[in-house]
């Protein structure tokens, strides 16, 4: 009796470790035959809202040290990112520069999390970002000053224009320079994407 | 028997498991942690986004091309916006994660970061080239690949000299009038200006009065017209690309005259794009080739920033990739060495080791990439004995010549100019 049950078992065990084996050994993930997931922009939000301020670090607090220092902006991006390969890859990488007003860089995203997404499945993933009124300001000053001079736009108005327009859907966010890289099984692939947020 | 049995297939289920749960084990051992701290969104973001990038697409490279003897490397990094105090968090979350080499950026954090990566024993290989970190007596853990600063500086006004100066009407009958253009308020721009003063006192220049630029200059006609009076023949500009555009034009639109000599961060294929003809005759310090400029090795860079990086397009990508490339190449070698030699590199107490047993048996390595080559020894970091200096002309950047310092001024070079 016992030693049927110990066959059944070790029966058991292996049938378990050759089905296992048969489904993730259907299809192998090879350069030919992956295919490149779907990337989109399932929501943009302001998970937090502060308004639009700056101090300059001549002005004293009224708690903590003095500087120069601006509201903070979080922006969330959910993406949607759908597998359409036969087999589960996994999204490794994501890199993207939030661009407002279309020429205008305000931050550069990059994670290098992992996230499984099984064969044929979609999944969310989101990505948060934060920016103060001063980092977009040295930013937008060494990357943009002559782009915002053609414009004859000031910093300054620009700042609380984008600080007011975004939270209220006004002023376009564009996810440019933006790339996802996935594995499946030795395969590595990084895609290029560009995406509106609004 | 039966007890037998059992016992056996106990034994073979749990070696089944505990193969198959060692695996995972095993190979999380085998990962090399490297940390980043990057500027993609501050002060010198017009230069910090393209070489964070470029370190990015290094690192996939390497993995992808053997790691180091087989392990891969778990490369992980951050913005800190160009801001001391969020460069040290940074750090300090970095080492939590235990990561055995850091890749920082720039000289006002690298050079407040020194005391401390001194005591924890982890080599940070920077993108401050700043020749305060060259002596190993002070700053035993830090290196770049690149020429320093002051030697970018004294390279580039001897270039100068040599080529400029010498064809003048005036030469031999004047001295020739030199000034500096910079912010004096940031590490990066003040690092090489007693250096370069040094070397036109050595050269003979006469010395005018520096002038205060900020990094995010967009209007600088005060300070072109305070150098108007002194009648420079050649300036130098040592902050970088975008507000040395915005001097340049100035300098153009009011009929300045001098020629200009830039540091390396101020000097890549965006200039021309921002100065316009200004820009035409600008020389500046190359420690490396341009983004896709015919040099050994470069062909490596351009693929992987198509492969890695292609949300960017190749037109916009720069020499701060190269530049990037340049800190990775040296950092994969030297981990290699100490690796072969023994050394778990995986460790996150590893770095003393990585140190000796790798960057400081670095002679004359050659990465190519239009760098020179690269030796450490455990009384001087400085990299390369002399700079490329290149002139924008005719649409092109062309070299002007490969100033070597040490040859020319050996003794000075020995006794005199380590460390500033």
């Amino acid at each position: 009796m016992k030693k049927r049950l110990a066959l059944m078992t070790v029966l058991i065990f292996g049938l378990s470790v050759a089905l296992m084996s048969c489904v993730t050994t259907q299809v192998k993930p090879t350069e030919k035959n992956f295919i490149a997931p779907k990337v989109s922009l399932e929501r943009f939000e302001i998970p937090q809202y502060d308004g639009y301020w700056y101090y300059a670090k001549s002005v004293k607090p009224t708690k903590g040290d003095a500087g120069n220092r601006g509201a903070m902006l979080p922006m969330s991006f959910l993406f949607n990112v759908e597998n359409k390969n036969p087999y589960p890859i996994l999204l490794d990488g994501i890199t993207f520069t939030v661009k407002f007003d279309k020429d205008f860089a305000v931050v550069t995203y990059t994670c290098n999390d992992q996230y499984w997404i099984p064969a044929g499945k979609s999944d969310h993933i989101r990505a948060t970002t934060l920016i103060t009124a001063r980092s977009a300001l040295l930013s937008l000053l060494v990357t943009g000053g002559f782009k915002l001079k053609e414009k004859g736009w000031s910093p300054w108005d620009a700042l609380e224009r984008w600080w007011k327009g975004v939270p209220e859907g006004t002023t376009p966010v564009h996810i440019a320079e933006c790339s996802f890289s996935f594995s499946a099984d030795g395969v590595s692939k990084t895609y290029p994407y560009e995406m509106q947020a609004q | 028997m039966k007890k037998s049995i059992f016992l056996k297939l106990f034994v073979l289920l749990l070696g089944v498991a505990l193969a198959a749960g060692f695996s995972t084990v095993a190979a999380a051992k085998d990962i090399i942690r490297i940390g980043g701290i990057m500027d993609t969104t501050g002060g010198t973001s017009d230069v910090g986004k393209d070489y964070a990038i470029g370190m990015s697409d290094a690192f996939k490279y390497i993995n992808d091309n053997g790691g180091v003897n087989g392990k891969k490397i778990k490369y992980t990094w951050f913005d800190y916006g160009y801001r001391i105090p969020e460069a040290i968090t940074k750090y300090k979350m970095l080492k939590r994660m235990g990561s055995v080499i850091i890749m920082g950026w720039g000289t006002g954090d690298t050079e407040a970061l020194s005391p401390t990566v001194n005591k924890d024993k982890i080599p940070y290989v920077s993108a401050s080239y700043s020749a305060h970190l060259t002596d190993p007596k002070k700053t035993p853990y830090n290196l770049f690949f690149s020429s320093d600063y002051s030697t970018n500086a004294r390279s580039a006004i001897t270039a100068w000299f040599d080529k400029k100066w010498k064809n003048h009407p005036d030469f031999g009958k004047r001295k020739p009038r030199f000034a500096c253009c910079y912010m004096f308020a940031s590490p990066y721009c003040s690092a090489p200006i007693k250096a370069i003063k040094d070397q036109a006192r050595l050269l003979g220049f006469e010395i005018g009065e520096d002038q205060d630029v900020s990094l995010f200059a967009l209007d600088t006609k005060s300070q072109i017209m305070a150098l108007k009076s002194f009648k420079p023949d050649v300036l130098w500009h040592g902050n970088t690309t975008m507000s040395v555009a915005a001097t340049i034009r100035d300098a153009y639109a009011l009929g300045l005259g001098a020629d200009w000599i830039v540091d390396n961060w101020g000097f890549d294929e965006n200039l021309p794009r921002l100065a316009g003809e200004a820009a035409e005759g600008v020389m500046g310090a190359t420690p490396c080739a341009f983004f896709g400029q015919n040099v050994k090795n470069m062909d490596i860079v351009v693929s992987s920033a198509e492969t890695y990086s292609p949300g960017v397009p190749l037109g916009k990508r720069l020499n701060r990739t190269v530049q990037a490339w340049g800190d990775a190449l040296i950092t994969w070698e030297a981990l290699k060495r100490a690796d072969r030699k023994g050394v778990d590199v995986t460790r996150k107490d590893a770095g003393e080791a990585i140190m000796k047993q790798g960057f400081e048996t670095l002679r004359n390595f050659d990465i190519g990439l239009g760098a020179a080559p690269i030796s450490f020894t455990p009384t001087d970091h400085r990299p390369a004995t002399g700079c490329r200096i290149q002139i924008w002309k005719g649409g092109k950047f062309h070299v002007v010549e490969d100033v070597d310092l040490k040859k020319r001024w050996p003794e000075l070079w020995k006794t005199k100019w380590l460390g500033w």
